[in-house]
């Protein structure tokens, strides 16, 4: 059972994370162009989004073993991405305009300032999300001998909804919703998982135990 | 016994290029972070290809022919604006129209706009696109150069679609309402856009073409359409102007234009005769496009979703 919601719960925070990667390319289009460096950044930055929820989302998970823990972090990540329509487009306009008008942007900045863009937007709900996997690959598993099979399930289940997620946004979202509504979908995912943690902690209370081989 | 040696090499270069494709020979080649962009040689005619399908042509013998229908509607701004002085065109590819523009029209100041850098050295290599005292070239973004920008301009043209073997496609922040907003702020009290796409012009189903069309007609008074008879082009324009211009008006226009001059296109005359004032059948199941929502992929694929 534990091992089912743990899965659910990073399939769904991969999703996400894909949700935003792919919107987001075509939020940010409207500020720094229909350039290629769009793709760049966004995948650069949420790669590095990535890495450091990873790392640091082990070392959380060692440290406090309550699922609790993410529900505030998952609250603020969940929140910012429903405003990213509200608060975003002037901190975008500000990158853009802070380049002397009559000169031309230098190729450098052409490449660097969509990179700001992404990391401004979209690093922070990615690095939350990123912290999912180690931090549910802790709970989940009660046994040294079983880590492989549970880390192996957690990777597996986080990258499955990632793909439901390109897929999904790219294919149909896209399509169906504006911009606005899909960062505010997602957003509220994110607050729901945030929920879901507390009563995951709840029905879980203290039985992290030290892990017994 | 050089000029054996010159006819040997000729004979030598005639049987190298017949081998693959009979008259064709790919002249530039190279991966942009674009396009796969191809310059070819064809038959006395030279071709600016982009992943495989044309963009461009323009004859060897004379750069002014050999190009595409639809380019010469973007001359159709005049029938607007006879004092057309400043031009900013969004989108250069192999330079059609700002070749004829500099040939035409040797007063008017042109400034383009690509994204591409290898565009813009094959447009100055292969193509004759030259930066004169008249015509400037801005590596950039469209959208971000026009909202960067102060100046104005009597006419905006825009060229920025692309076609793989999928199918056509457009920059989504190059079709929305707040595009035409920066457009129409960039352009003169008289101004005049022009802008290019490929889609259907009957047809019940939601499409680019009545997209585009009502999501103009939300920013510019005016809006009319120059469907090409060669292909599946139209070049619609939008008149900052709220004065309508019917079928006479136009054709009158234009005969007054050459009358006088002013424009010196041999088939201008031709040209105007493609004007229509009506609404696409389609406009009215076609959304608005917004930065919000602007899904071009499905419209450009007939398989865009109502409103």
């Amino acid at each position: 059972m534990l091992k089912t919601v743990a899965a659910g719960f990073v399939f769904l925070g991969g999703f996400a994370i894909m949700v935003l990667e792919i919107a987001g390319a075509r939020y940010l289009t409207k500020d720094f162009g229909g350039s290629f460096y769009i793709w760049i950044s966004q995948i650069g930055v949420i790669l590095i989004a990535l890495a450091l929820g990873y790392a640091i989302g082990g070392a959380l998970a060692d440290h406090f073993k309550r699922a609790a823990f993410l529900a505030p972090l998952l609250a603020v990540a969940g929140l910012f991405t429903m405003l990213i329509p509200n608060f975003t487009p002037p901190l975008l306009q500000a990158i853009v305009m802070r380049h002397p008008l009559d000169r031309e942007i230098s190729a450098l900045w052409q490449k660097l300032d969509p990179a700001l863009g992404s990391t401004l937007v979209f690093f922070l709900p990615c690095f939350v999300l990123a912290i999912l996997s180690p931090y549910m690959i802790r709970l989940a598993a009660r046994r040294l001998e079983q880590v492989g099979t549970i880390s192996g399930l957690i990777y597996a289940c986080s990258t499955v909804g990632s793909i439901a997620g390109v897929f999904v946004s790219g294919y149909v979202l896209i399509d169906f919703m504006g911009l606005s509504a899909i960062f505010r979908a997602t957003g509220a995912l994110i607050l729901v998982l945030a929920v879901v943690s507390l009563l995951m902690d709840r029905w879980m209370g203290n039985s992290v135990e030290p892990l017994k081989s | 016994m050089k000029r054996i040696c010159m006819k040997v090499a000729l004979l030598l270069v005639a049987l190298l290029g017949g081998i693959g494709r009979p008259h064709a020979a790919v002249v530039f080649e190279a991966h942009s972070p674009y396009h796969h962009v191809q310059v070819i040689d064809d038959g006395g005619i030279r071709l600016l290809s982009f992943n495989g399908t044309q963009e461009t042509r323009m004859s060897l013998a004379n750069p002014l022919l050999g190009h595409f229908e639809y380019t010469e509607f973007f001359h159709a701004p005049w029938v607007w604006n006879p004092e057309i002085k400043r031009v900013l065109m969004l989108g250069l590819g192999g330079g059609s129209i700002q070749r004829a523009y500099q040939h035409y029209y040797t007063n008017v100041m042109i400034e383009s706009v690509e994204v591409d850098p290898v565009v813009i050295k094959v447009a100055n290599e292969y193509f004759q696109v030259r930066e004169t005292p008249t015509h400037k070239i801005h590596q950039h973004d469209g959208r971000t150069f026009l909202q960067r920008g102060r100046e104005t301009y009597d006419v905006i043209l825009v060229d920025a679609y692309t076609r793989s073997r999928y199918g056509s496609s457009i920059p989504p922040h190059l079709v929305t309402r707040e595009f035409f907003a920066q457009a129409s702020a960039r352009l003169g009290t008289n101004g005049v856009l022009a802008y290019n796409v490929i889609g259907q012009l009957q047809g019940g189903r939601a499409d680019i073409i009545g997209a585009l069309y009502r999501t103009m007609k939300e920013v510019f008074p005016q809006v009319y359409l120059f469907p090409a008879s060669s292909s599946l082009n139209v070049v619609i324009i939008a008149t900052k102007s709220p004065v309508p211009y019917d079928y006479a008006r136009v054709q009158r226009e234009g005969r007054e234009l050459i009358r006088s001059g002013k424009v010196k296109l041999p088939t201008f005359a031709t040209r105007l005769r493609a004007f229509q004032n009506v609404t696409p059948r389609n406009a009215s199941v076609s959304p608005v496009l917004t930065d919000d929502r602007a899904p071009v992929e499905s419209l450009m694929r007939g398989t865009g979703f109502s409103d």
